[in-house]
C-alpha cells in the first residue's frame, strides 16, 4: 500500500474541502471494504484518504417518516447490516433488506455502508489486477471483451468497458424511485438514483457521475410500492450475484401499475428493463405474466463470448423477483 | 521382550476424545509460525515475475538498496535468465519493516524480453509443438504413457452397451489456511526456524544441506508447534524457506518471510487438472468389460509432473479388474505455477474420470449404479482384499441413506417446482501405511507427570491427541494426565506427514515407547514397593492405579517412590505390519437438489463409510472424514484456477473469484467409521476427500438425467449441460 495522509473531518464542509475535484489523488473512506483492497492491490494509490467516520450520527441514521405512506431517509453512513436488520425497512422494502442481507458476509455487512455500496468500484478481474492496463486505468483496451468475461455485462450498449456495476442495493433503490442527496463544493443537490450511475470508459470516470469532491449523504425513498429482489449466485454464502433482478410496482385493484424492473450485475450500470416493466404493466402478477416479464427483460441482451448463460438467468431472476414482490409463495424452494 | 500388540480391550483408544490442543487453537493461545516475533527481526518478501514468459534484460536494484529500510537481497534468478510464469521468483529482499520491504520491492526495476507463452490447456492443444516452458524442444504437449490390458476393440464389439463421454476437472490451487513461510534465526552455527511444514526433520535436514558448504558444522532445529494445513505442499523449504534462511544468514538477524494470499494462489502449488475421453462398455448384468481413456492434464511448467504422468496407471480407478483396458496419457506444460502433492495426489481426478463413466454406463444399461459397483469390485491379487471391505461398506451406506428408497432412474426423481432430486455415489481407495524412523519417547517423573515426545508435526489431524491416547491407554491413565510435545526436530527422527502415514507411523511407536516406559517403571518401583516386578500390573478396570495382587497404589503414590529417578521408554514403528497396515476403501453418497431454471446445485446430505483399521480417536476420525468431504465439495462445486490466454496472467488468484464453499454451501454430513482393529492403524488423512466430487457429479446426473461433464458445478456449467440436453 502506498503511504497516504489520513484525515478524519467532523463536517461535510471540511471533508469536501479536503478533496480534489478530479479523481486520482484523493479518496473517500467509509467502511473500507472496497478502498482498502484497492489500495493494497495498488489499483488505487491516493495521497490523501478522507475518512467519513468523524461525521455526526445523522450521517448513519435511518428515519421513517410519519406520513402515509411514509418517506424514508437512509443516511449514507448506515451499514448494510443496519439496513438488513431494520424492522420497518423489512416491512416496507423487503426487496431492499433482502438485497442488503445477501451482500458479502457478516464482516462486510457490518462495515460496508449504503454510500459505499453505491459508489464502490467494479469487480472486473482485469481492472483489479495492477498488472493489466485496462481502459479504466488509462490503457487503450478492454481486456474482458476478448478475454474471460463469464462475469461481465450482457447489456453493453456499445460501451467499450464491459464491467458490471457491483451494487446490489442500486437496482432495488432505482426500482423504488429513490433519490440521493449529494453534498459538494456548491452545497446540496438531489439526484434520482436512475441518473446516478454511468458506464465508465476511462481513468477519469467512476461507476457513478459524482465528482471526486462530492459526497452522497443520504438516500430518500417513498414507501408504498410492492417490491422484491432476487439474485442467482453460485455460492450460497459470500458471493457476488451472477444476475440480480429488482421489481417494484403499485398494486391497484389486483393489477400492477407503475412497474419498474431493474437488473443488477448484467451491465456497466444498473439496467432498467423497460420492456419487462411494460409486460407487467396493468396486469395481475401471476407465474404466466412473470414469465413474460422475464423474457421481455432479456430484450437487447448481447452476451459476450463467455456469458450467454446470464441471459437465461435474467429471465428467471425477473420472474422470481416479480412473484416475490407480489407476495407469492416461492415456487422454487 | 514379548511381542507388543494393540490391547484387545481398549479403554481410551477408539473413544471420542476432543483434541488436547483444541482450546489453545480456539482461543489463540496456540502460536503458529507467523505469530513468532524475534528481537531485531527483519521482514522479507519475494519479487515475482509479472510476465508469463520472458528473459530478464535488466534487474536494477540500486534504488531499493538506497531505501533506509533495506537490509539484504537474495537472488533466485539473475539478468539473462528466463522466468516461466507470472509469479516465478526473481529475488527476495529483507527490510526493517513489512511496509519498507514492500516499498523496496517496488523500487526494483525489471525489464523483460517478452517470450511466447501458453497458459491454458485448450491453447496448448491447438499448437502442441510450441515450446514455451523448460525443455522447450519437447513442446508443451508431451506423451506421458499408455497401457493396454486385453483387447478393448473386441470387447466394445461384444458389449450390450457402450458409452463415450469426456469428463474434466480443472486445476485446484492449494489454499492452506496458513500460508507458506518461516521465521529463521542464526546463533553461531545453529539455525532455528519456525516453519509451517509437514516435515520438521526434513526441513532441518534440507536446510543443513543448504548451508553445509559454508557452515560445516551447521545444526538446524525446526519448530512447528502448530500449522494451518499443508495438504502436501509443505514438505520442503522451497523458495520461501531458502530465501528466508539465506537472508537471515546474510543479515545476521532473524527474518520472517510468509507469503500472502495472492502468492499462495499463484506459486504455492496446485492439484493438476485432468480431462479424459472415456469409452466404457458393459453387459446387461452390469459387468464392465472394457474401459478406454485418452487423458491429459497439466502440472504446470517446470517441476515434476507427479500424478499427471501416472494418470494412465490410475484409471480405471478402484475397478482394477476390468478385463480390457486401454489408456493413453499426455502431460501439458504451461506457463503457470507448478503442482505440489495435494491430498491424495491423482486420486480425486482418477476417481472423477472413472466414476462418472461407470455411472453413465449404469444409466445406459438401466441398472442401479450401486449394484454396478458391487458387480465390478476388484478381484486382482493386489486389490482383492478390498472387495469384502467395499461390499460391507456398500451395505452399510445403502442402509444409512436408504438407497433403495432414495435412488431413482436419472431424471425421474421427485421434483419441487424446478428443483430436481438426485443421489449418487463414488468409491475410493488409498494406502496409508505406517513407516519406521518415528522416534517416540515417554518420560515419567516422580510427581506422576507423563510426557510423550515426538518430532512429528500436526497438520491439523490431532496428532498430539493420538500420542496422548495411546500412552494413556497403556499406562492406565486419562488423556488429560499425559502431556504431548511434538513439532521440534530435535526430539528425534520422524517421517514427513505425507500419504496418510503419520498416525500409523507414530501410534505404534508410542505404543512401544509406553510399554517400555511401563516396564522401566515397574523395574524401578518393584523393589521400592516391596513386590516382584512380574506382579505389578496396570489393570484396565482400575484406571489411575498400579496393582500387585491385592495391593494397589494410585499412580501418583507409586510414582512418588521414584524419588530422584526418571522413567524413560523409547519406541519406533516396528517396520512390519504387526501394528499398522495399509490399504483402505471408502464409499460416499451425495444427495442434492438442482434448480433446473438457474443451474444452482443445493447439496442436501452426504453419507460416508470409511475404514482405517484400528480407530485411535473416533472423534478425530469422523472429523477427518467430514473435513475431507468439505474439501471435496470445494473441489466439485467451486474451485477452478483461471488463467487469461491473452495476458498470461492469473484471473482469480484471490478468495473472491477463486471460490470456496461457505457455511450455507455445506450439507449435513453423516459419517460411519468402520473399525477394523485386527488390521492395526491405517492413515485416514487422504481417502475421505477422494470420491466426494465423483459422488456429487453422479448425484447431479441422477437429478437432471444429463451429465454435467466438468467441474465446478456452477450455474454456468450446469446450464450448459442442460442446454445440450435441449432444456430442462
Amino acid at each position: 500500500m502506498k503511504n497516504f495522509t489520513y484525515f478524519r473531518p467532523t463536517s461535510l464542509e471540511a471533508a469536501v474541502a479536503l478533496l480534489d475535484a478530479t479523481y486520482g489523488a484523493t479518496e473517500l473512506l467509509a467502511g473500507g471494504t472496497d478502498l482498502l483492497d484497492l489500495q493494497k492491490e495498488y489499483v488505487a494509490q491516493p495521497d490523501k484518504v478522507v475518512s467519513l467516520s468523524g461525521l455526526g450520527a445523522d450521517f448513519r441514521k435511518i428515519t421513517v417518516g410519519t406520513g402515509t405512506p411514509p418517506t424514508v431517509e437512509i443516511g449514507a453512513g448506515a451499514t448494510l447490516a443496519d439496513i438488513a436488520d431494520h424492522k420497518d425497512l423489512r416491512e416496507l422494502f423487503p426487496g431492499l433488506t433482502t438485497a442488503a442481507a445477501e451482500i458479502g458476509g457478516p464482516q462486510i455487512r457490518n462495515m460496508g455502508t449504503l454510500g459505499g455500496n453505491l459508489c464502490q468500484r467494479n469487480r472486473c478481474w482485469y481492472f483489479r489486477d495492477e498488472g493489466v492496463s485496462c481502459l479504466l486505468k488509462g490503457g487503450r483496451k478492454c481486456y474482458a471483451t476478448d478475454g474471460d468475461n463469464r462475469y461481465h455485462a450482457v447489456f453493453t450498449s456499445g460501451h467499450k468497458c464491459v464491467i458490471v456495476n457491483p451494487s446490489t442495493l442500486a437496482p432495488v433503490l432505482i426500482a423504488l424511485k429513490a433519490e440521493a442527496e449529494v453534498f459538494g463544493p456548491k452545497g446540496k443537490r438531489t439526484l434520482p438514483l436512475d441518473k446516478f450511475f454511468r458506464a465508465p470508459e476511462s481513468a477519469e470516470h467512476r461507476e457513478h457521475v459524482l465528482a471526486a469532491n462530492e459526497i452522497v449523504t443520504k438516500v430518500t425513498l417513498k414507501a408504498g410500492p410492492r417490491n422484491g429482489s432476487y439474485e442467482v449466485r453460485h455460492k450460497q454464502s459470500y458471493d457476488w450475484p451472477l444476475v440480480q433482478a429488482a421489481v417494484a410496482f403499485d398494486l391497484e385493484g389486483g393489477t400492477a401499475r407503475n412497474v419498474r424492473v431493474v437488473l443488477g450485475h448484467v451491465a456497466p450500470t444498473p439496467h432498467i428493463a423497460e420492456a419487462a416493466a411494460k409486460a407487467l404493466e396493468g396486469k395481475r402478477v401471476t407465474e404466466e405474466t412473470a414469465v413474460a416479464a422475464g423474457k421481455a427483460a432479456t430484450e437487447g441482451a448481447r452476451p459476450l463470448s463467455g456469458n450467454a448463460y446470464k441471459v437465461k438467468l435474467i429471465e428467471v431472476a425477473v420472474k422470481r423477483a416479480a412473484l416475490l414482490a407480489a407476495g407469492a409463495k416461492p415456487y422454487w424452494t | 521382550m514379548a511381542e507388543i500388540k494393540w490391547p484387545q480391550q481398549r479403554r481410551v483408544i477408539g473413544t471420542k476424545v476432543p483434541r488436547v490442543d483444541g482450546p489453545d487453537k480456539a482461543t489463540g493461545l496456540a502460536r503458529y509460525g507467523f505469530d513468532i516475533n524475534r528481537r531485531g527481526m527483519l521482514h522479507a518478501m519475494i519479487l515475482r515475475s509479472s510476465v508469463p514468459h520472458g528473459r530478464l534484460k535488466t534487474v536494477d536494484v540500486s534504488a531499493a538498496e538506497k531505501h533506509p529500510g533495506f537490509r539484504g537481497i537474495y537472488y533466485f534468478k539473475r539478468q539473462g535468465q528466463e522466468v516461466f510464469y507470472v509469479g516465478d521468483e526473481i529475488l527476495a529482499i529483507a527490510a526493517d519493516t513489512e511496509e519498507h520491504c514492500q516499498d523496496c520491492l517496488r523500487l526494483v526495476r525489471i525489464e523483460y524480453e517478452p517470450l511466447p507463452f501458453v497458459v491454458t490447456e485448450e491453447a496448448a492443444l491447438k499448437d502442441p509443438g510450441k515450446g514455451t516452458v523448460p525443455n522447450p524442444g519437447q513442446g508443451n504437449v508431451r506423451p506421458s504413457g499408455q497401457r493396454t490390458v486385453g483387447n478393448v476393440e473386441d470387447a466394445f464389439g461384444k458389449a450390450d452397451a457402450v458409452v463415450e463421454g469426456t469428463y474434466s476437472v480443472p486445476v485446484q490451487s492449494h489454499c492452506c489456511l496458513e500460508p507458506h513461510g518461516m521465521v529463521a534465526e542464526w546463533q553461531g552455527n545453529n539455525l532455528t526456524v519456525w516453519c509451517s511444514t509437514q516435515a520438521t526433520t526434513g526441513i532441518a535436514g534440507m536446510l543443513e544441506g543448504q548451508f553445509r558448504n559454508r557452515v560445516p558444522d551447521v545444526k538446524c532445529r525446526c519448530i512447528t508447534h502448530y500449522m494451518g494445513g499443508g495438504y502436501g505442499s509443505k514438505f520442503i523449504p522451497g523458495p520461501t524457506g531458502i530465501a528466508c534462511s539465506e537472508l537471515a544468514f546474510m543479515t545476521k538477524a532473524p527474518v520472517k518471510l510468509f507469503l500472502d494470499r495472492y502468492e499462495e494462489q499463484i506459486s504455492a502449488g496446485n492439484r493438476p487438472s485432468a480431462t479424459a475421453t472415456v469409452k466404457i462398455a458393459g453387459t446387461k448384468d452390469g459387468k464392465i468389460t472394457a474401459f478406454q481413456a485418452d487423458i491429459y492434464g497439466t502440472p504446470g511448467g517446470g517441476a515434476g509432473a507427479g500424478a499427471v504422468d501416472a494418470y494412465h496407471q490410475l484409471v480405471p480407478y478402484v475397478y482394477t479388474s476390468i478385463p480390457n483396458i486401454r489408456t493413453t496419457n499426455r502431460t501439458i506444460r504451461l506457463n503457470t505455477g507448478d503442482r505440489q502433492a495435494f491430498r491424495a495426489p491423482g486420486h480425486p481426478q482418477a476417481c472423477f474420470l472413472t466414476e462418472s463413466a461407470v455411472d453413465d454406463l449404469a444409466n445406459k444399461l438401466g441398472l442401479d449404479p450401486l449394484e454396478v459397483r458391487r458387480a465390478n469390485l476388484p478381484t486382482d491379487p493386489p486389490n482383492a482384499f478390498k472387495k469384502p471391505i467395499y461390499e460391507k461398506q456398500l451395505e452399510i451406506v445403502a442402509e444409512m441413506c436408504d438407497w433403495k428408497k432414495r435412488w431413482h432412474p436419472p431424471g425421474q426423481g421427485p421434483s419441487k417446482g424446478p428443483l430436481k432430486h438426485g443421489i449418487g455415489l463414488g468409491l475410493h481407495t488409498w494406502g496409508g501405511g505406517g513407516r519406521p524412523n518415528n522416534d517416540v519417547r515417554v518420560t515419567i517423573k516422580s510427581n506422576g507427570s507423563v510426557l510423550v515426545q515426538c518430532s512429528t508435526q500436526d497438520l491439523g489431524t490431532g496428532e498430539r491427541t493420538v500420542l496422548a491416547i495411546v500412552v494413556a491407554e497403556v499406562l492406565g491413565l486419562n488423556v488429560k494426565d499425559v502431556t504431548s510435545e511434538i513439532g521440534e526436530s530435535q526430539f528425534g527422527r520422524s517421517t514427513g506427514s505425507g500419504g496418510s502415514t503419520t498416525c500409523p507411523g507414530t501410534a505404534p511407536a508410542a505404543l512401544i515407547a509406553a510399554h517400555r516406559a511401563r516396564d522401566d517403571l515397574f523395574d524401578k518401583l518393584a523393589p521400592r514397593l516391596g513386590v516382584k516386578k512380574d506382579d505389578l500390573k496396570i489393570d484396565p478396570a482400575k484406571p489411575g492405579k498400579i496393582v500387585a495382587g491385592d495391593k494397589e497404589w494410585t499412580w501418583k503414590e507409586a510414582c512418588a517412590r521414584l524419588g530422584m529417578d526418571t522413567v524413560v521408554g523409547v519406541g519406533d514403528h516396528p517396520g512390519d505390519q504387526s501394528l499398522s497396515s495399509q490399504g483402505v476403501g471408502g464409499v460416499q453418497v451425495c444427495e442434492c437438489w438442482v434448480d433446473t431454471e438457474t443451474g444452482v446445485v443445493y447439496l442436501k446430505n452426504f453419507w460416508a463409510v470409511q475404514d482405517c483399521g484400528l480407530v485411535i480417536n473416533k472423534l478425530a476420525c469422523e472429523s477427518q472424514v467430514a473435513g475431507g468431504i468439505i474439501m471435496g465439495i470445494h473441489y466439485a462445486m467451486f474451485e477452478e484456477r483461471l488463467m487469461d490466454d491473452n495476458t498470461g496472467r492469473p484471473l482469480n488468484a484471490d478468495m473472491e473469484f477463486y471460490k470456496l464453499a461457505g457455511m450455507k454451501d455445506i450439507p449435513e454430513i453423516h459419517v460411519h467409521m468402520m473399525d477394523m482393529p485386527e488390521r492395526g492403524v491405517i492413515g485416514i488423512g487422504e481417502p475421505p476427500t477422494i470420491s466426494t466430487a465423483a459422488a456429487i457429479g453422479n448425484a447431479i446426473c441422477n437429478a437432471l438425467g444429463v451429465r454435467v461433464p466438468r467441474t465446478p458445478f456452477s450455474p454456468m456449467n450446469v446450464l450448459a449441460a442442460l442446454a445440450q440436453k435441449g432444456g430442462a
